[in-house]
């Protein structure tokens, strides 16, 4: 394999990293960015009979070319099923999937997800989006990967609304919903890979990327950040993903930066 | 031959939509009715609550209009292409005036209509439980959602969460026939439930198809005649939003106008040059092409990549 693709962006690596999350033959309901390429990737190589599933109602997609939005009109021809939001979140909502990618504003020491605002509720300092179909994923598939801008604001101890629960305050407390799905497994951030502890529920730090140190993520939490006893560095994306991720999951740079 | 419902966007909304209407809007970014969305910022339309799963510009515009007072909904945002600032700076700072959002999730809301739809005063969720969602509410109070202990003994609570019934809803889809039944195909977003739960329904469309043309595929009609008040033909009515079969979405359009609203002056800007200063439709496609070009409104148009028929026969 050439130099050309042994060279990866943190943006790739955070794509390879969402693609090894996925196994074979799951059903995944994907977003827009570095999940859609994640699941691509994961499709094209170690997960061929992924079933990919978008909100919008699009089952089993095979797009022809890279969607921008998950209600591109390039999802439809080729699917095994289209409908609309019911379908779409109707089998979340059922607990029919095995994995979520979910995003937000602020992440916490238990996983718990803010996408409605930074400050008060009702007089917010930053208003965001609000759910969409976050708090379904995250109660229905039965788990999610969170992917994450790594910052203090961004990890605090306890995020300032709760749009979807992760953990709650941990242990066992997420038991007692009685919710289809899990909770989170990981959460893939711009620093490190981050899994939450079997018993506790409390977010540790599995491997830090490639250049990043330990306690850069450290400074870059709002809590006292537990770190794995056999942490490592992540593990590098092999050259060939690299190019199955460039040249056929997105060939025309619609996520994807072009490499320095 | 039943009486024709067709009508003009500007006859549609001043008969049917009047200030203070709770309002179903259709569509998930996919199939947005922009002809009647401009239409009723045209005709200045107050206190508005509008209500749809997830939102975007649409949503944004009627705000930084002033129609709006309330939102029912899960999200307002344009996804990837950004935030919607005339929905930030009214829930920020009350500009141009404070309005109140009852969040849901993009499912609750679907349930909702579901429940709306079918006639039901409510219906048990597994959504929003455990979420801050359910402890906060805006004008709804208490009526917002209820958790409730599972009466059939599963041991588990369940969120509740009323029937949604606006009393009028718009939307846009391919090919509808005189009197309204509406076919639409591609990616449904809220449709059918949002629409067979609004008490009255007008819908803009494509193109208007013989009654003749219906029949032949029923299974692709997604509301039926007698819920629907007004026919208003639209053909690129959706834009910048796209239509399966007839345009794709024109991203450098949302982008441009994500862009100018960043400030209330290019915000006003934009609305003066692309909803205020046309008068309906067929000036803003006049306009566009004028303005982007033969080539990129040709370019928008979608492929043919047609379905086989089936065979209805009996």
């Amino acid at each position: 394999m050439s130099d050309k693709y042994s060279n990866f962006t943190l943006q790739e690596m955070m794509a390879v990293a969402a693609a090894r999350e996925i196994k074979d033959g799951e059903k995944v309901i994907i977003g827009t960015g570095l999940p859609l390429l994640g699941a691509f990737l994961a499709q094209k190589t170690h997960a061929p009979n992924m079933v990919a599933i978008y909100e919008s109602g699009a089952i089993d997609c095979k797009p022809m070319v890279t969607p921008f939005s998950v209600a591109d009109s390039v999802l439809v021809p080729g699917s095994a099923m289209q409908g609309g939001l019911m379908e779409g979140l109707g089998v979340v909502h059922a607990g029919d999937l095995d994995v979520g990618f979910l995003g937000g504003a602020q992440i916490d020491k238990y996983g718990n997800l803010n996408t409605h605002v930074i400050g008060n509720y009702r007089s917010p300092k930053v208003r965001f989006a609000g759910s969409g179909g976050s708090n379904d994923i995250g109660a229905g598939c039965k788990r999610t990967v969170v992917m994450m801008l790594q910052q203090k604001q961004r990890f605090p101890e306890k995020v300032d609304f709760v749009t979807t629960p992760g953990y709650f305050s941990g242990g066992k407390e997420r038991e007692k919903y009685g919710f289809y799905g899990n909770g989170p497994s990981v959460v893939i951030s711009t620093m490190g890979i981050l899994r939450f502890d079997p018993e506790t529920k409390e977010m540790y730090l599995e491997s830090y990327h490639p250049g990043v140190k330990i306690e850069d993520i450290k400074a870059n939490t709002g809590w006292d950040l537990k770190i794995a006893k056999n942490v490592r560095e992540t593990e590098r994306p092999a050259p060939e993903l690299i190019r199955i991720l460039r040249e056929e999951c997105d060939p025309t740079g619609v996520f994807l930066k072009k490499a320095e | 031959m039943k009486k024709s419902k067709v009508m003009t966007a500007k006859e549609a909304v001043s008969q049917f939509i009047q200030d203070g209407m709770t309002v179903g809007v259709g569509g998930f970014f996919h199939s947005i009715s922009y002809a009647l969305t401009h239409e009723i910022i045209r005709q200045k339309r107050k206190h508005l609550t509008i209500c749809q799963p997830s939102f975007n510009e649409h949503a944004d515009q009627m705000i930084g209009a002033g129609c709006v007072d309330r939102i029912i909904s899960s999200y307002v945002w344009m996804e990837v292409f950004g935030p919607l600032y005339c929905f930030r700076r009214a829930m920020e700072k009350g500009v141009p005036h404070k309005i109140e959002m009852e969040d849901y999730t993009n499912f609750a809301v679907m349930a909702r209509y579901l429940a709306g739809a079918l006639g039901i005063p409510y219906i048990p969720i597994n959504s929003m439980k455990g979420s801050d969602m359910v402890n906060y509410s805006a004008w709804m109070g208490e009526n917002k959602a209820k958790v409730v202990k599972d009466p059939f003994g599963s041991g588990y609570e369940h969120v509740l969460v009323p029937a949604l019934q606006p009393e009028v809803g718009y939307f846009h889809c391919q090919r509808a026939d005189e009197e309204g039944n509406s076919q639409m195909w591609g990616i449904w977003g809220d449709m059918p439930w949002s629409m067979r739960a609004c008490k009255k329904v007008i819908v803009s469309c494509e193109e208007i198809v013989p009654r003749e043309l219906i029949g032949r595929d029923p299974n692709r009609t997604i509301v039926p005649a007698y819920k629907v008040v007004a026919v208003v033909p639209s053909p690129f009515g959706a834009h910048p939003k796209h239509c399966q079969g007839y345009y794709d979405v024109d991203r450098d359009f949302i982008f441009k106008y994500i862009r100018e609203s960043r400030t209330p002056d290019g915000w006003q800007k934009f609305m003066d040059e692309w909803v205020y200063g046309v008068a309906d439709r067929n000036e803003y496609i006049k306009k566009f092409i004028d303005d982007a070009g033969i080539k990129k409104y040709l370019d928008l148009k979608a492929k043919d990549i047609s379905c086989t028929s089936v065979n209805y026969g009996f």
